[in-house]
């Protein structure tokens, strides 16, 4: 299981390495040269700029306002920060461009990245916050520190790491992102390289371009496992931090808030709903219940699998600490952000070399699943295995269960409350994928996610409208909550806050 | 009685760093073993050889007449017939009481099994909690479903780490005192490992001393206490005021009298006396040439510090009548003493 894990899981490494050495290296520079690839670097690379700014400022902003500051509402504001969360960035990208056809390209593509992104930083800040009591802001205080000393001195050290930790995973998920980007036709690495493939099946400009688009983000990767994740002392019991008071500045934080709620829940939600209202005679309830219909089942199915297969892992990564088992969770964390298009495209290939009768069925899509989400899997799974203290499976052995038992009687059932929503988030996540999905689906198959994308493509905006507000209601909202109980159990656990950050994330 | 356990020169190091060695001894059937040790001495590392959770580098572990663990067999924890009960206690939480009393027995039947968790929690007195959930129990409660499950398969031995660690002073010794009955209704035997001297001493049939991975001393609680094999040892059970002498007319000489020791020893050997507070009396003396300088006054006796030609001393007083500080006392030794020659 675990081997079978692995194995799915650097199929798509395999390939772009793979086809690297076949194009060789004067084919591919020309291929390359072919396809414009400097003005993909500095596209691609321009939009994660610009989207980690905005979002590291305004999600550290939230964050510093919500738990720092006695502005009013402060509770109303934590809970909004995240609702961008129920919307996958394509679903977003439809709303606003259903709203008006001015927002597209690079500033849509920003806009609508940077309001998808920003509760990732607003979550890793906040945690931050929250694990720093305050008391040493006040301590510095009392020592005669102003404000600004304070602020820069104290309160920044202690969330810095959660700043830049979290930008560099907004960044990840910039890269990778392909429906926002494509649907706002702004030319990023995946946009074209799903154009490359759907021109011309061309395996060398879509290969290459998808390995410096790999090498892009396994840059990234490094970037992050090197930035060591700070542990600060935890805050014990109920203490209440320092609140900074806004005074005059009141009325302009309370702007600045309403207005990006504004702009990323109400307009986006509303024009969703219009459109609703507005198509409703037209609509398809035949195709749109057919779609649900296989959404929930990719969902169900895709979670279930890769959540069995990442409760294996998960396990043995835990339970049986070894060299083989760190060697394990390394390669598969390896390909924790490898952009959906590519693995996607990489299977098309691979399949149609070796196995051509596994093309355009379920089961290959259920495979790129769980490439793309066994990191995500594993690192969710492994905190409620964490949790269950090694002296009951001590117990047990000594009542007369063997090691097998232990884990069926009493890991598993202990740890059922955290695998359910694991498996849950990891369905979820399954059903606002995109582009695999899209590439690797039967041909036939539609899904909410599918449907969306190719009636907001022809800008069919009251065709999509349904498809957007079911995406909403049966992932986007659960999806919520799941992951509200998920940070919940991980605060309660001592893993490192890292493992926290990007489980939350759906970097694809 | 016959042996229920035995180790025999048990070894064991972790990373070439040696936990235990040589170290031997046996458990009767139906008595309790406590093993008393600094933390670090390596206890829980004994308790973990005899579970199966390790396994020995050398030496054998024999549990009724069979042999467990050796340098070439370990069996697995589930095949040894033991009982564990570790200081959290470790109850499954996702099962009830009753469920996790009965966790150890799916080889019966459900009337033999019903049956047994009934009389298991009659015997615990927890009968009205039998389907509540563990996070729903108090400390005190939990460690004694935790004995329970760890009685119901009937081991050969059960094994308890530092039981009442986790629970403060009153519920500690209320609860120390159920246990060993609970161990003597169900004729269990029994290891406990524990650094708490009150609770090694109170509740054992014999305590074994863990000093440095090695055993320093076996014996039953009142042999360990007024006999210990060395000074450190003496210390180590209890206050003990320790002074030097020498042995001159079969009494040993001190500044604090001549004194008898408990094993004769030849004329001239020169040592150390160690003395029990209790067995110090202080008697009121205008003459006296002692002179009480500190009081630790704890109700029903009381710690007197007193200063004499042999240093300053700790004597244990019956509370209400302990001499004031400033008072002058003569000072004398009760009964016999332990003499450690030198060297």
């Amino acid at each position: 299981m675990v081997a079978f894990g692995v194995f799915v899981s650097i199929l798509p490494l395999f390939y772009i390495l793979l086809r690297t050495f076949q194009i060789g290296l004067d084919e591919l520079v020309n291929s390359l040269f072919r396809v414009r690839t400097l003005e993909l670097v500095y596209n691609s690379l321009a939009l994660t700029f610009v989207v980690c700014l905005t979002a590291m400022t305004i999600g550290t902003a939230q964050a510093w306002l919500s738990f720092r500051s006695d502005l009013a509402f402060r509770r109303l504001f934590q809970v909004v920060a995240i609702l961008p969360l129920a919307m996958p960035s394509y679903v977003l990208a439809y709303a606003w461009l259903s709203v008006s056809s001015e927002v597209n390209g690079f500033f849509g593509s920003w806009l609508v990245l940077s309001i998808s992104t920003t509760p990732y930083v607003f979550l890793a800040v906040s945690a931050a916050f929250n694990r720093h009591s305050g008391a040493g802001e006040e301590v510095a205080r009392t020592l005669g520190r102003s404000q600004l000393t304070v602020a820069r001195t104290i309160t920044w050290p202690a969330i810095r790491n959660a700043v830049f930790g979290s930008g560099l995973l907004v960044a990840l998920y910039t890269l990778s992102d392909f429906g926002a980007v494509s649907l706002m036709r702004f030319d990023t690495f995946t946009r074209a390289i799903y154009n490359a493939y759907r021109a011309s099946f061309d395996r060398n400009a879509a290969a290459s371009l998808a390995l410096v688009l790999v090498l892009l983000t396994i840059i990234l990767i490094r970037i992050e496992s090197r930035s060591g994740t700070l542990r600060t002392t935890k805050s014990s019991g109920q203490y209440r931090a320092l609140q900074t008071k806004l005074g005059k500045w009141q009325v302009g934080a309370q702007v600045l808030l309403i207005s990006w709620f504004v702009i990323g829940v109400l307009i986006p939600i509303m024009s969703i709903i219009y459109w609703t209202v507005i198509g409703q005679s037209q609509s398809n309830l035949g195709e749109i219940s057919r779609a649900l219909a296989n959404t929930v089942s990719y969902g169900l199915a895709g979670g279930l699998a890769v959540a069995f297969v990442g409760l294996a892992v998960a396990i043995l990564v835990v339970r049986y600490k070894s060299k083989y088992s760190v060697k394990v969770e390394e390669t598969i964390l390896i390909t924790h952000a490898l952009p959906g298009v590519v693995v996607a495209l990489s299977f098309v290939f691979l399949v149609n070399q070796s196995v051509p009768s596994l093309y355009q069925t379920s089961a290959l899509v259920l495979l790129a699943y769980l490439a793309l989400f066994l990191p995500n899997a594993v690192a969710v799974l492994k905190v409620p295995i964490s949790q269950v203290p090694t002296g009951i499976e001590e117990v047990s052995r000594t009542l007369g269960s063997s090691q097998i038992q232990t884990l069926r009687r009493v890991v598993i059932p202990a740890a059922a409350p955290g695998i359910i929503s694991a498996t849950a988030f990891v369905g979820l996540t399954v059903i606002k994928e995109l582009p695999a999905t899209l590439i690797l689906r039967p041909t036939g198959i539609e899904t909410l996610a599918t449907r969306l994308w190719s009636a907001t493509s022809v800008s069919a905006f009251s065709a999509a409208a349904p498809y957007a507000l079911l995406l909403v209601l049966v992932a986007g909202i659960p999806a919520l909550f799941v992951n509200r109980e998920i940070r919940a159990t991980q605060n309660r656990s001592n893993l490192v806050v890292k493992e926290a950050d990007y489980s939350d994330s759906e970097v694809k | 009685m016959s042996e229920k356990v035995k180790l025999e020169n048990v070894s064991k190091s972790f990373d070439g760093v040696s936990v235990l060695q040589n170290v031997s001894f046996t458990v009767a059937d139906g008595s309790l073993l406590t093993i008393l040790g600094a933390s670090g001495g390596g206890k829980t590392t004994l308790l973990r050889l005899i579970a199966g959770f390790d396994s020995v580098d050398s030496g054998s572990i024999t549990m009724n007449g069979r042999e467990v663990s050796s340098e070439a067999l370990s069996l697995p924890p589930e095949k040894r017939n033991v009982g564990f009960v570790p200081q959290d206690s470790a109850l499954f939480p996702h099962l009830s009481v009753s469920k996790n009393i009965a966790y150890g027995l799916s080889h019966l039947k459900s009337e033999a099994r019903a049956a047994k968790v009934s009389d298991l929690l009659e015997l615990i007195g927890m009968g009205d909690h039998k389907d509540s959930l563990p996070d729903t129990l108090s400390g005190g409660q939990r460690q004694r479903v935790a004995i329970a499950r760890a009685l119901a398969p009937n081991p050969d031995v059960i094994l308890l780490d530092e039981p009442f660690a986790a629970l403060d002073a009153q519920l500690r010794s209320k609860l120390r005192e159920d246990v060993r009955a609970i161990l003597r209704a169900a004729n269990a035997t029994a290891i406990l490992v524990t650094h708490d001297q009150e609770e090694a001493l109170s509740i054992a049939d014999q305590v074994a001393i863990l000093r440095e991975g090695t055993v320093a001393q076996i014996g039953s609680p009142r042999s360990i206490y007024s006999q210990p094999v060395d000074v450190s040892l003496a210390k180590f059970l209890g206050d003990a005021v320790v002074i030097p002498g020498v042995v001159a007319s079969g009494k040993v000489s001190t500044q604090l009298g001549d004194l008898i020791p408990i094993v004769a020893q030849p004329e001239g050997t020169k040592g150390q006396v160690a003395i029990r507070p209790e067995n110090l009396y202080l008697q009121p003396d205008p003459k006296g040439l002692a002179v009480v300088t500190g009081r630790q006054f704890f109700g029903h006796d009381a710690l007197v510090e007193v200063k004499t030609a042999a240093g300053i001393v700790k004597a244990r007083t019956s509370g209400p009548i302990s001499p004031e500080v400033g008072m002058p006392v003569t000072v004398w030794v009760r009964g016999s003493v332990n003499f450690y020659p030198a060297g």
